[in-house]
């Protein structure tokens, strides 16, 4: 069994350099790929990550009474904080978003100014795990007594989750067809360098070789493959990760600091595993091929 | 062989209810056209096909009932060498010789003994150590037939071994054959090679469009009437 597989290592580690070319040309075919599947994905990760982050930026504006007290508005804050679907809760009170106001617009200071007193209603910031929860927290507010009115966002809330769900599907529907042509070329790659040597296959078959003395070779070969391009692969992307990170926080802005590391670590792991999980996968279907007759 | 039929998914029916016997220790000349069926024969004999109605049976055990996993272990008891050699150009005599033993798990230790012992039958010990590039054809052709030896096999085929060779080349191989037939080896050889089969006056086997048309001991390669 250690003899076997000795000569299964040795064999591949042999014929992947006296096969230079093929082999060159397939982890050649390796890296392009993997470079493009890992570009595709940390793009994908940060629009997932802005997607993320503008859900919840979704907020259900309340508007309290004046006439509510501060205990109502406490006790408010501390139903919608026991309800699940509630992340976060904040009081805006009048002489706030009096202020707010002439932030905002410096020019109608004296209209604002003219009124005799503060017409703006204190209000409540709600925001939500999920944007599709918005009916529910808005129904629940519309029925306390110290809540005016609940400003209606439900259209744009609804647009927005069609929007993020048809750009998430598309994400992963590009990244599954990326994958599947990456997969195909990679093992069409690995079937030439197999093809290359059919009479060393052949001359196994006809002195006597059992299957798992031609086949094993090969799969050994097709992981060496693999395991060299996603190195090369993952080298690359480290060199590259400083440029890739400012990249992505400049395009996206909103990215956690510590998603660089997590993401990194991430698409390494996804690199080996698609490298060498692809090459003993290429190998084996080659060479099966010629094995079932 | 018996009543062995063979037809191609192409629909060429390559051999007609061939019956064929070949004795321990025999030595046989298969001849005949291109097409007449020969090279169906090999490929049935090393299981590379299987007939199509018959049995073809080696050694007593029918070739068509084996395993998949016993193929290999038949194909040991059986050397064969072909028109083209078939070495790898990348290896040394000495390697390519060994690779036979290598690839069915043997220890270098019994290996190289083997390989020793072999290229001493065909008289290749002095180019042990030279790339196939490097010799002349019959000097592949006796490293091919070295490796078709190392697993000391019962039956030793020959697919038109001077098909390639000049006849004074052709003639040292035909010698080798005999002599590995000497060792009680059964020797089945197909062959265009009109002047060997009718010098050396062993059994010969005609075919002709699938049949079997002629079978005599000590004959030449055309009719004698």
């Amino acid at each position: 069994m250690i003899a076997f597989v000795a000569f299964s290592l040795r064999r591949a580690w042999q014929s992947f350099w006296r096969n230079g070319i093929m082999s060159l040309a397939a982890t050649a075919t390796m890296i392009l790929m993997l470079v493009l599947l890992s570009g595709l994905i940390i793009l994908l990760t940060g629009l997932d990550a802005t997607l993320n982050y503008v859900q919840q930026e979704v907020q259900v504006v309340a508007y309290l009474k004046d006439s509510a007290t501060t205990q109502d508005v406490s006790t408010l804050e501390a139903s919608l904080h026991g309800m699940p679907q509630v992340t976060q809760v904040s009081f805006v009170s009048k002489d706030q978003a009096y202020r707010d106001f002439l932030a905002r617009h410096p020019d109608e200071a004296a209209v604002i100014n003219s009124l005799p007193t503060n017409p703006l209603p204190a209000s409540l910031q709600i925001n939500l795990r999920n944007p599709n929860d918005y009916l529910d927290v808005a129904t629940y507010l519309n029925n306390q007594p110290s809540v005016d009115r609940v400003l209606n966002i439900q259209q744009t809330v609804d647009q927005m989750v069609t929007v993020i769900g048809i750009l998430r599907a598309g994400g992963a529907a590009i990244l599954v067809v990326v994958g599947l042509i990456v997969l195909f070329i990679i093992v069409n790659t690995i079937r030439l360098a197999v093809v290359s040597r059919a009479d060393e296959i052949e001359i196994m078959r006809l002195v006597g070789a059992s299957d798992a003395f031609i086949r094993w070779p090969f799969i050994f070969e097709g992981a060496l493959v693999g395991l060299l391009g996603a190195a090369v692969t993952i080298g690359l992307l480290a060199v590259g990760q400083g440029p890739i990170t400012n990249f992505l926080s400049d395009y996206f802005k909103v990215l956690p600091v510590e998603a660089g590391t997590t993401v990194g670590r991430n698409i390494a792991l996804i690199v080996m595993g698609t490298g060498v999980g692809i090459g003993v996968l290429g190998s084996y279907l080659s060479v099966r091929s010629y094995l079932i007759r | 062989m018996q009543g062995v039929t063979k037809s191609y998914p192409n629909g060429r029916v390559a051999l007609r209810g061939v019956d064929l016997t070949i004795p321990e220790g025999d030595f046989v000349f298969l001849v005949g056209p291109s097409g007449a069926g020969k090279s169906t024969i090999i490929k049935l004999l090393i299981r590379d096909e299987l007939p199509t109605k018959g049995a073809v049976l080696l050694d007593g055990r029918d070739l068509g009932r084996l395993k998949r996993r016993e193929v290999p272990k038949i194909r040991r008891k059986i050397g064969i060498v072909f028109q083209d050699f078939k070495l790898l150009p990348q290896k040394t005599v000495r390697d390519n010789v060994g690779f036979a033993l290598e690839v069915t798990g043997a220890r270098r230790r019994e290996i190289d003994p083997a390989v020793d012992r072999v290229l001493q039958v065909v008289g290749l010990t002095g180019q042990a150590d030279q790339l196939p590039a490097q010799l002349s054809g019959g000097e592949q052709q006796r490293t091919a037939i070295a490796r078709a030896l190392v697993h000391n096999p019962r039956l030793f085929i020959a697919d038109e071994p001077t098909g390639n060779l000049d006849p004074l080349i052709s003639w040292e191989i035909i010698q080798l054959l005999l002599r590995i037939n000497e060792l009680g080896v059964t020797v089945l050889m197909a062959t265009h090679n009109a002047e060997v089969v009718t010098a050396v006056r062993k059994r010969v086997v005609a075919l002709e469009n699938g049949r079997i048309v002629r079978d005599e001991v000590g004959a030449a390669y055309h009719r004698e009437d």
